[in-house]
Formats: C-alpha cells, sequence, structure tokens
C-alpha cells in the first residue's frame, strides 16, 4: 500500500507541472525550458515572502502562486513575443528558453546560496495511516490539489470561450488567426495559467522535501518524460503518462534503490521514442499551412 | 489629402471593398502585380485563372494574413492595409480557406462558437441559432467532432462559422475543392442562398469556372498576378472562346 500512495503522491505533482508545459507546448509548439525555473520561482517566493517580511504560509503562498503565474507572463511578453514577432523558428525560441532557464536558476543561487531551504512548518507532523499507509498532510493535500486543479482544467476547455479559443489555437493556429483570434492574447494567459501550476507544484514539493535552486529542472524533466509518454496534446494521455513514469520510479526506488530513479524515467522515455513516439495517446503530429 | 478624399468617395458609391493597384506576395516574391477590383453591396464576384496567378494571396491579403506591399484596400470607406485578420474579422470581412478548414478536434458547436470569439456570450447565441436555420444539417450534430463530419458537411461547417460575426463581406477560397459533383452543387447553391438571404457580399475563389460563372454577379479573371479581365460573369460564361484564352 505504501508503495501505491507513493506512486499516487509522484504522479500527482508531475502531473501539475506536466499540465502546464504541456498546455504552454500545445498553444506555442516549442519546449519552454524555462517552465523548470517557474517551479522553483513558487517556493522562493513563498520562502522570502515567509522568512524576510514574516507573513504567514498562508498569505504568502498565493502570492508566491501569483509571482509565478507573472514570471511566466514577463517571459512570454519579454522574449518570446519579440521572437515569434521576427519570424524565429522553434528552435531558436527552445535555445533562448534554456537561456532564462540557466540564467534565473543562477540568480535564484546567488540570490538564496545553493543549500537547501526551508518552508515546512518547524513541527514534524506524524503521517496519516490511509489504507495502511503512512502519508504526511503536505502528501495528501498535493494529491487534493492537483487532482481538484485537474478538475478545473478540464472544466475551463470545456466551457469557457478562453479555453475553447487556447484549444483552437492548438488545433490550428493559421485558422485560428483568420478566425479573428488573438493569438498574443490567448499565448499570454496561456503563460499565466501554465505558470501558476508550476509554481503551485513547486511549493507543493519544496513543503514536502525542501528546496534548492535547481529542484527545477528535475521536475521539468520528470513532466517532459510523462507529456511524451502520454502524447503530446492528450489530457487523459497525460495522466496515464504521470502515472506510469512515477510507477516505474517507485517501483526502481523500492526494488534497486532510490538512486534508480532518474535512470528508469529516461529508460521509460527511450522505450517510448523508440517504439511508440506518439504516446499513449496522442496523435501523429500533423502539419498545418493554408 | 487626396488619399483621404478617395476614401470618401468609396463611402459614397455602394462599394463594399475597393482595391487599387494592390502589389503584394511572400518574402521577396511578389506575386500580385497592381490589382484592382472591387465589390458591390450584395454583389459576388468570382475570381478566376489558372493555377499559380495569385487567387489565394488576393484573398490572404485582403484578410490580413499577409501584408500588402503597396496600393490601397478600402473597406466601407475605411483603409484596411495594415490591419490584422481579427481587426478584419470585427469590421465585417470574414475568410474560409481552402480545403473545409474547420477546428477538428473541437465539437460543431465550439467551431461556430470560436467563429464568434469577438462577439458577447449573448450575441454569440442569437447569431448561432439564426445561422443554423440556414443548415440543418449541423443542428443534427452540434456535439459532434467536427473532424468526424463528412467532406460536404465539414464545408458547410466553415460557411456557417464564417457568417457568425454578421460579416458585409465573405471570402470563400475555392469551396469546392475535394467535393463530389453533387455535393459541388449543394454547396454552390448554399452559397447562392447565403448571398440572397443575409446580403451579404461575396468574393470567391474557385477553379471550377462554368459553376462560378453562373453563380457570380461579375468576374475578375487574374494571369500571372495581373488583372486579365474583369467584367459581367454571365457574358463571360457565354463566350468559350474568351475563356480558353484566358487560362492559356
Amino acid at each position: 500500500m505504501q508503495l501505491v500512495a507513493n506512486i499516487i503522491i509522484a504522479a500527482s505533482t508531475i502531473l501539475l507541472v506536466g499540465l502546464g508545459f504541456a498546455l504552454i507546448y500545445r498553444v506555442v509548439r516549442f519546449f519552454h525550458f524555462a517552465h523548470g525555473v517557474v517551479f522553483t520561482s513558487g517556493p522562493y517566493a513563498a520562502f522570502l515572502l515567509t522568512t524576510r517580511l514574516g507573513l504567514p504560509l498562508a498569505i504568502s503562498i498565493p502570492i508566491a502562486v501569483v509571482i509565478s503565474a507573472a514570471l511566466g507572463a514577463t517571459m512570454e511578453l519579454a522574449v518570446y513575443r519579440p521572437l515569434r514577432r521576427k519570424g524565429s523558428s522553434p528552435l531558436v525560441l527552445l535555445m533562448a528558453s534554456l537561456g532564462i532557464y540557466v540564467l534565473l536558476q543562477n540568480t535564484i543561487s546567488l540570490a538564496f546560496g545553493d543549500d537547501t531551504k526551508s518552508i515546512r512548518p518547524n513541527t514534524i507532523s506524524e503521517g496519516i495511516r490511509v489504507f495502511g499507509a503512512v502519508i504526511t498532510p503536505v502528501q495528501l493535500l498535493t494529491v487534493a490539489i492537483s487532482i481538484g486543479l485537474l478538475a478545473a482544467m478540464i472544466v475551463f476547455f470545456r466551457q469557457s470561450i478562453m479555453g475553447k479559443a487556447l484549444r483552437a489555437v492548438a488545433n490550428d493556429p493559421v485558422l485560428a488567426n483568420i478566425s479573428g483570434i488573438d493569438s498574443d492574447r490567448v499565448i499570454f494567459w496561456t503563460f499565466v495559467i501554465g505558470s501558476a501550476l508550476a509554481g503551485i507544484a513547486g511549493i507543493m514539493v519544496a513543503m514536502d522535501v525542501d528546496m534548492t535552486p535547481n529542484m527545477g529542472m528535475n521536475a521539468l524533466m520528470m513532466a517532459v518524460v510523462a507529456v511524451i509518454v502520454g502524447g503530446v496534446g492528450s489530457m487523459p494521455g497525460l495522466i496515464l503518462g504521470a502515472v506510469l513514469l512515477s510507477a516505474a520510479q517507485q517501483l526502481s526506488s523500492w526494488f534497486l534503490g532510490s538512486q534508480w530513479q532518474e535512470p528508469m524515467a529516461f529508460a521509460v522515455l527511450l522505450v517510448f521514442l523508440l517504439f511508440r513516439p506518439q504516446g499513449f495517446l496522442g496523435k501523429r503530429v500533423k502539419n498545418a499551412s493554408i | 489629402m487626396l488619399k483621404s478624399l478617395r476614401h470618401i468617395f468609396n463611402r459614397c458609391t455602394n462599394n463594399v471593398l475597393t482595391i487599387e493597384r494592390l502589389k503584394s506576395g511572400y518574402g521577396k516574391k511578389q506575386v500580385l502585380f497592381d490589382v484592382s477590383l472591387d465589390v458591390k453591396e450584395r454583389e459576388i464576384v468570382a475570381i478566376i485563372g489558372p493555377n499559380g496567378c495569385g487567387k489565394s494571396t488576393l484573398l490572404k491579403t485582403i484578410c490580413g494574413v499577409i501584408p500588402a506591399w503597396k496600393g490601397d484596400i478600402d473597406f466601407n470607406g475605411h483603409r484596411i492595409n495594415n490591419a490584422t485578420p481579427a481587426q478584419n474579422v470585427c469590421r465585417g470581412i470574414t475568410f474560409a480557406p481552402q480545403g473545409s478548414r474547420v477546428f477538428d478536434e473541437l465539437s460543431v458547436a465550439e467551431n461556430l462558437e470560436i467563429g464568434g470569439f469577438h462577439l458577447s456570450e449573448k450575441q454569440r447565441r442569437s447569431r448561432t441559432d439564426e445561422i443554423l436555420q440556414l443548415f440543418p444539417v449541423l443542428e443534427r450534430r452540434l456535439q459532434q467532432e467536427a473532424g468526424r463530419l463528412s467532406g460536404g458537411e465539414q464545408q458547410m461547417l466553415a460557411l456557417a462559422r464564417v457568417l457568425i460575426p454578421s460579416p458585409k463581406l465573405l471570402m470563400l477560397d475555392e469551396p469546392s475543392l475535394g467535393l463530389a459533383p453533387g455535393l459541388v452543387e449543394e454547396i454552390f447553391a448554399k452559397i447562392a442562398e447565403i448571398n440572397s438571404q443575409t446580403g451579404v457580399s461575396i468574393l470567391i475563389v474557385e477553379q471550377r469556372v462554368r459553376a462560378v460563372l453562373a453563380l457570380s454577379h461579375r468576374v475578375c479573371s487574374l494571369k500571372l498576378g495581373k488583372v486579365a479581365l474583369f467584367g459581367n460573369a454571365a457574358e463571360l460564361g457565354e463566350d468559350s472562346e474568351k475563356l480558353k484564352q484566358l487560362f492559356l
């Protein structure tokens, strides 16, 4: 039971990061690697607000999420949009994204130091027993939040005009443009939403296992693997991918030792890239033109 | 000064669209050379010509997908040379590109909603109800994924989508492309019905020359990016010799 619980907990953070990453990828069509540092920015912002300004966690966390969302949106406005205007290729955008990642991760290192920082409440709370597995309250909260946000995203996509416009841009950007959808506006909101999800995920992870400036890269890599394994552009696929990936990780650390977690994740990725590149439920990418 | 006078003049005539000496193309390659034409209220104007003569480029330039290099595009007395597609949709120009393009991953109802993206929720709903009366086929399939519709139904959906914003000018790029002959007639009949019922002006690019000439009031024939002929559609339809010449 403990194993199952661990798989679900790991899957839910992968899911949150992957959801934001996949959302952004579907609309802008390049790998937004700086998503990793948006993830890191959440817990560090919360850390700053609680330790320097003395705010309680309950207040600093929502503010930190807003800061993460603003950070992602700023990347879009300051870097990606000007590059798109110049007609830059996805490869250029990807390199820019890596550049932002390295720059901001090092900025965080310089500002806060490379050592582990914590926003955990000081008292070590005893785990709760659920079906024979021991789970901390934070872990339980993480699972609840990611399920809640997933449901909220599904409603957003199905019901709101902005969600539909976002899917339209992802489906056929040229036709969406001709239909009068202001794609810049849609892309902006995609970054806001996706980055908020990353910030929340970062905070949840930090509440569980503390933070370091490079925590984002690991989280991002897992999200990318889950997105590819699940099939780019498929929400149920992403859930499957996250569960499969965390199952592979937890099983390998359970039976082989925790140092096997990451190699196993990339082994899963390689198997999928070689034998089923479209992922579980993804469709083959088609090129659109008029 | 002269230019603004000309726009005032255009507003006084019943021209919906007036194009003068338009130059445009892709990258450095010029495709359109001094194209001039106009579309009046309630009028259907056909654009015909051999492959690669710039028919689609002309429509894309008007709707703002590719920039106009030089010349004048006047819509209802406004110069719209540099307008974005979104601005043009708000002004009343909609464009259905080649190949029955619909959002295949979205439902039929969602496709129509996207057509009215800039409208308010209420307007969108009432416009959708109005348009669905013209397309009873779609009404039964509102919740279906658009990619699962047949080719003819997808073209109907593409037409319905571009009608949602109550356009004054509708631009259609080869609505018959890829459709079976019987369906082509159905689509052309629908286009005629849309024109007579809503009074929208239509600029239509077509390869099926005889069918489109029968449908249109006037015709503009392009050849290598220049206007080879601009005149009465019915007259050209009867003049087989001239038609042959235009496509040589």
